[in-house]
């Protein structure tokens, strides 16, 4: 009995783990259920040559603006010198943790959250030194500030945008009056929120560790 | 032929290799490590447990990603302190091997369930690898050595007058376990190999090139100092998918075991160095542990006694070190001690409860009232905003470099120098999203004047654009510059001395 419960495990978990393996190897369904996460193993399955920041801020009745991330109790870094609201990728988490301060916090009425994505390309990261060695103009760091989200103050979702990198993207495609011109016709009447398919080939932010 | 096995051996062989006997040192030894690992990553979470994973706070749970709402109940604050009270407990326990299979099962319900509630924080694929570890050791026999239950078990033994050396040596135990633990961490290295070969860039080197550059992860110097030698990487790539690729086909005895786990052990050391990763290459140097044969500890305590024989003071400390230890162990019976293990997990997590309401760590309970909230400059904020801009010339480059020899596509090396006829590769690395650009890389004399204009499109999937020169001998000697254009402005430009032959 206790050989039969040992080969049933042992089929059962290697089962399961081909599974994954094969899900990933065919990018068939890797999505389908969150239980994917621990079968599928897409370490740094992404990359952009653009490092990205979160900015969730409110602005209250009197026009006021305020900072929600991070809260002023203080913030979590989980894996460096960042904060938490850094690792949401998605902004799909961003609502709860603008709730989540302004619960704890003293304030106006809010009229609306905004979630910015703030983004800046990844060479000014070098430090000052590696920089002179590569480099022959001064290094000018810019920032772009891209609006992701505008919630309203229960955190319900107002206006959503692509991210700054597929907003960019789409900017660059736009240069091409035919691909404009197609992509312009035939807009739906009512608009859902539709995912966008996107190749794993491509270049895209991604926080995989 | 002769080395052909017949259906009856390889059923045999099959049974061996999961089946055959022995003492759990390996096991034991991932026991000991993995809980230790986790506790350095729990222990910090701990003081955060509120905000992290409770009603409290701001849970963000991963089923929400994948459209799951409310797949799993997110516990209210107390709940959610008292839970990952317990973890770190068990985590503890798991480690010292005291109840060692509930401590594992109950780390591995809490550890699983409090990752699924913090996606962005605290669950990472480090975590999934260490979550089928937990199981795999819960389903194991891994608290029957080098534990405070098998401590406690041989003491109750000689005390109950049992002198047999048969009955005092280590029970042994199929060894599936163990195998499903090398599996399992072949089988995520082969995955790995997998999402690299659904990556193009990771064979040019531009997907590795910009993680060096990140600074999500920790601190990581040296990848930064190594994104100047992509023609490393492209090198590196192939022997890490090569690694990986053959790590579960190859990692099981002999030299092979030891050159793939030696891989694995520089492998990871580098994700440290290179990309700032501490945790990840804890995780799975634990699990190697699993590579560890009962002949291998049998070397290892010979080895020992040959120390002891020679009268080595070293040996001595630590032997003296272990008996102490297992002094301090109080003269109770299994039973008691499980009871005992009842009590303080009871004591500990309504102590922990108690402790983290007087910590207080959101301020919620202060004398001075709620939290004001940080206010804003609106000439801040305002052009954060605005509409977004297009990104600038500059930064759709992201390095120019020139060299007069290529790996791959990636300039192999750095020159400044060149002779007449010497081949000049002039290389400009792209920073994607771009649309197609036409960029130019001309050739200008020390006084400014172009002498040579050399464009080409690059289209909007394209990373890099390479332009090659020889200077003939009827340019004289002397500074010469390359000056990279693009939208009709200058990007950068590099200067070069030309020599004679």
């Amino acid at each position: 009995m206790k050989r039969i419960l040992a080969v049933g495990t042992i089929v059962a978990y290697l089962g399961v783990l081909v599974a994954g393996l094969g899900s990933h190897a065919l990018n068939y369904r890797t999505g389908a259920h969150p239980t994917m996460y621990f079968i599928v193993w897409d370490m740094f399955c992404g990359w952009s040559a653009y490092e990205d920041r979160t900015h969730i801020i409110a602005q209250g009745e009197s026009g006021r603006y305020y900072d929600l991330a991070p809260a002023p109790w203080g913030d979590y870094r989980p894996f460096g010198d960042i904060a938490r609201h850094h690792y949401d990728p998605f902004a799909s988490h961003a609502g709860n943790l603008a709730l989540n301060t302004l619960r704890y916090t003293d304030h106006e009425p809010i009229q609306q959250i905004f979630v910015v994505q703030e983004t800046w390309a990844k060479k000014f990261n070098l430090p000052d030194n590696l920089w002179a060695e590569r480099y022959t103009e001064p290094k000018n760091p810019h920032s772009y500030f891209h609006v992701r989200k505008i919630l309203g103050p229960d955190g319900m979702a107002q206006a959503t945008n692509l991210a700054w990198f597929d907003y960019q993207a789409r900017l660059c495609l736009s240069d091409n009056p035919r691909l404009a011109a197609d992509s312009n016709r035939g807009r739906p009447f009512l608009e859902m929120q539709s995912q966008v398919q996107v190749s794993d080939t491509g270049a895209r932010p991604a926080l995989a560790r | 032929m002769s080395d052909q096995h017949s259906p009856a051996e390889k059923k045999n062989s099959l049974t061996d290799f999961f089946f055959a006997e022995e003492v759990p040192y390996g096991m034991a030894v991932v026991r000991m490590l993995l809980p230790v690992v986790l506790l350095l990553v729990m222990v910090p979470r701990w003081f955060h447990a509120r905000e992290l994973f409770s009603l409290d706070g701001a849970a963000a749970p991963l089923a929400d990603n994948y459209g799951y709402f409310d797949f799993l109940p997110v516990p209210s604050g107390p709940m959610a302190v008292a839970l990952a009270t317990l973890l770190v407990l068990t985590l503890l326990t798991s480690s010292l091997g005291w109840c060692t299979r509930i401590s594992l099962c109950v780390s591995l319900v809490l550890y699983t369930y409090l990752n699924l509630l913090d996606c962005l924080s605290t669950l990472t694929k480090y975590s999934a690898i260490a979550a089928h570890g937990l199981l795999i050791l819960s389903l194991s026999n891994c608290g029957s050595v080098w534990s405070i239950d098998s401590f406690l078990k041989r003491r109750s033994l000689r005390r109950s007058g049992a002198e047999d050396p048969e009955l005092l040596r280590p029970q042994c135990y199929a060894v599936w376990p163990r195998r499903l633990m090398q599996l399992m961490i072949g089988i995520v290295y082969l995955g790995a190999a997998f999402t690299k070969m659904h990556t193009p860039a990771f064979f040019s080197s531009d997907q590795m090139l910009h993680w060096l550059l990140t600074n999500v992860n920790n601190s990581n110097p040296l990848g930064e100092y190594l994104s100047y030698y992509p023609a490393t990487l492209v090198v590196s790539a192939y022997l890490t998918i090569l690694w990986e690729v053959l790590f579960v086909f190859i990692a099981w005895r002999g030299w092979n075991r030891i050159l793939m786990i030696g891989l694995g052990f520089a492998f990871h050391i580098g994700t440290t160095f290179l990309l700032g990763l501490y945790i990840f290459p804890l995780v799975c140097f634990s699990i190697y542990a699993s590579f560890l044969y009962e002949e291998d500890v049998q070397k290892f305590a010979e080895f020992f006694k040959r120390l002891e024989q020679r009268g080595s003071r070293l040996f001595a400390k630590l032997r003296s070190i272990s008996e102490s230890i297992g002094q301090a162990i109080p003269e109770v019976s299994s039973r008691q001690a499980s009871l005992v293990f009842g009590v303080v997990v009871l004591l500990v997590t309504f102590g922990g409860v108690g402790v983290e309401y007087q910590l207080d760590p959101m301020g919620t309970r202060r004398a001075e009232g709620a939290w004001p909230l940080k206010e804003l400059d609106p000439a801040t904020v305002v052009p954060m905003l605005r509409q977004s801009e297009r990104i600038r010339e500059s930064d759709k480059y992201l390095s120019f470099s020139i060299g007069s020899d290529m790996l791959g596509d990636v300039l192999m090396d750095r020159k400044e120098v060149f002779r007449h006829g010497e081949p000049i590769v002039a290389q400009c690395t792209l920073n994607p999203p771009h649309e197609d650009m036409w960029i130019e890389c001309n050739l200008h004399d020390g006084d400014g004047r172009i002498i040579d204009r050399v464009g080409q499109v690059a289209d909007r999937s394209m990373l890099r654009v390479s332009y090659a020169f020889v200077l003939p001998e009827s340019l004289l000697p002397g500074q010469y510059f390359l000056v990279v254009r693009s939208g009709g402005q200058e990007i950068t430009r590099r200067a070069i001395t030309l020599v004679a032959r």
